[in-house]
């Protein structure tokens, strides 16, 4: 039997550009933070699960080996680990500390996530984002980017859902609008408007810049325990795990029969809420990493929130963003937030359990008690979808 | 030709044929002589079966475009001077899907569901590349 998974503790740095920050000043700060958010000692953490830092790899060697728990003197620390699934790998780090804690070697875990991108070279980032997840036998010699794959995917995506140019726009400018309220977004303060993502630089047909993710720096992290010591804890409101899901479809788009993810959105939810003995309507929030529109578009298509091929138009009507009905993606996704690597996810999860205490200022959803996140890696190869809800279960 | 700067793909014990047909300009299919389907890419074996019985068909070369998209930006430095690239899935009648660039052919006219016949283009002394162009 599972002791259950629960967020107690989480940290973040707000997400920018700025080389003058350091990798590890970053994880140094976001560690102290979530453990001091936590309300436990340091020498109380028995685990340092992290997710891997991507394209900088010298800074993996220092956290896959053991860097974390000594420079931070945890004097509990059993074991640590780096897990790597690109923007998933988030999602391992809280199934491998779950693992911890059900065999009584953990009560609680660290989970600390750290990105610079602005001091690598941008066509260093190009030739990352274009080899790392995609074919270098059948697609790199082509030409094609990261942007240039999602592209291929949206256009087919538009040509057989009827979505228009308009449509998918309103996607970002939502994002952006819920970005523009969120601090730790690197778009604080900046939202966009239809007619400037439809007049940004085309990149790759049909992506303009804005709909394209700009790759930024930040950090996270969260302390994870079981059910049963979250609720001694605090009030004991917390963002407990109640059910998980997962679909794995193929590493490259080209060879993708469920291109959109429908099926894999529906099949990994459905198994989550299952679990957790809930319904999707029972969900007062939705949280879509994908990192492009057209998964903000497929995912609520994939949920059962609405029909297929009418994702874009449940955007374009408003629904998704602040003041809507069917409020998704608060933290904004890669789009709004700046992608950082492997943080996307970590900022999913920090953002869930901010929505889930109340803590989301004026992205703030009221009554939020059930949160449904899906988040994804590589070019999209996996759905890892996962309820949270406020009280153990 | 030894000048080519771009990036050539990495070949496999089991793709060399493939690379031996563009060559020879021939766009061949590997398929599974056991359970009979076609491999998206050429495969060390089966990956429906596992069977190693796998044999090559030589394809038309003529398939209708399943996506496109259009870069105008965003690539390495050694793709700046090839600009706007067009990139595209390719469906072909043997039941495979490649991706592949659309040349000959302004942007503009690139449509879904377009007719486009292989055209081989050597870049090196041992790799000749496929790309695809429409078909009149």
């Amino acid at each position: 039997m599972s002791k259950g998974l629960a967020i107690i503790g989480i940290a973040e740095v707000p997400t920018k550009r700025d080389p003058e920050r350091t990798r590890w000043d970053i994880l140094l700060e976001v560690c102290m933070g979530a453990v001091r958010d936590a309300g436990i000692d340091k020498n109380e953490i028995n685990a340092v699960i992290s997710p891997n830092p991507m394209a900088q790899p010298e800074m993996q060697n220092d956290m896959a080996l053991g860097k974390i728990p000594e420079v931070l003197g945890l004097k509990g620390c059993r074991d640590i680990c780096i897990t790597n699934a690109g923007g998933a790998s988030n999602t391992n780090c809280l199934r491998l500390a779950q693992e911890l804690i059900d065999c009584g070697q953990a009560n609680f875990v660290l989970i600390p996530h750290t990105t610079v991108q602005s001091d690598i070279p941008p066509a260093d980032l190009i030739n990352f984002f274009a080899t790392a997840p995609l074919d270098k036998q059948w697609e790199y010699p082509f030409g094609v980017s990261f942007n240039g794959s999602m592209g291929l995917i949206t256009n087919r995506y538009m040509h057989e859902t009827g979505a228009t140019e308009a449509q998918m726009a309103a996607v970002t400018v939502a994002l952006r609008a819920w970005a523009a309220k969120d601090p730790n977004s690197i778009f604080y303060g900046k939202p966009t408007t239809l007619a400037d993502v439809l007049e940004s630089r085309m990149i790759s047909t049909p992506l303009k810049a804005k709909e394209c993710n700009l790759l930024a720096d930040g950090g996270g992290a969260m302390v994870v325990t079981s059910h049963e010591i979250a609720k001694t804890l605090g009030s004991g409101r917390h963002a407990y795990k109640l059910g998980h899901g997962t679909r794995f479809m193929s590493a490259t788009p080209f060879v993708r029969e469920d291109l959109f993810h429908r099926k894999a959105y529906r099949e990994s939810s459905q198994d989550a809420l299952k679990q957790a003995g809930l319904h999707i309507d029972d969900m007062n929030l939705r949280q879509i990493y994908g990192a492009y529109p057209y998964t903000q578009c497929s995912a609520l298509e994939g949920y059962g929130v609405c029909k297929e091929g009418e994702g874009a138009r449940v955007w374009a009507d408003g629904r998704c963003g602040p003041g809507g009905d069917l409020p998704c993606t608060t933290m904004g996704d890669a789009t709004g937030r700046g992608h950082t690597g492997s943080g996307v996810s970590m900022a999913f999860y920090i953002d869930t359990v901010r929505q889930i205490r109340g803590e989301a200022g004026e992205r703030q959803i009221n009554n939020c008690d059930n949160v449904i996140v899906t988040t994804s890696g590589g070019s999209v190869m996996n759905t890892c979808t996962t309820i949270f809800g406020s009280e153990a279960r | 030709m030894s000048g080519y700067k771009k990036p050539l793909p990495v070949i496999q014990p089991h793709s060399a044929e493939f690379w031996k047909g563009t060559k020879q300009g021939k766009l061949l299919i590997q398929n599974c002589d056991d359970c009979h389907s076609p491999m998206t890419y050429p495969r060390k074996f089966c990956s429906e079966c596992w069977s190693t019985n796998l044999g090559w068909k030589e394809s038309s070369g003529k398939g209708t475009i399943y996506s496109f998209s259009v870069t105008y930006e965003g690539v390495e430095p050694i793709f700046h001077d090839d600009l706007p690239i067009i990139l595209a899935w390719i469906d072909l009648p043997e039941g495979v899907r490649m991706t592949t660039n659309i040349i000959n052919c302004e942007p503009e006219n690139v449509k879904i569901g377009m007719n486009v016949e292989v055209v081989f283009k050597p870049v090196t002394d041992e790799v000749t590349l496929h790309y695809f162009q429409p078909t009149d």
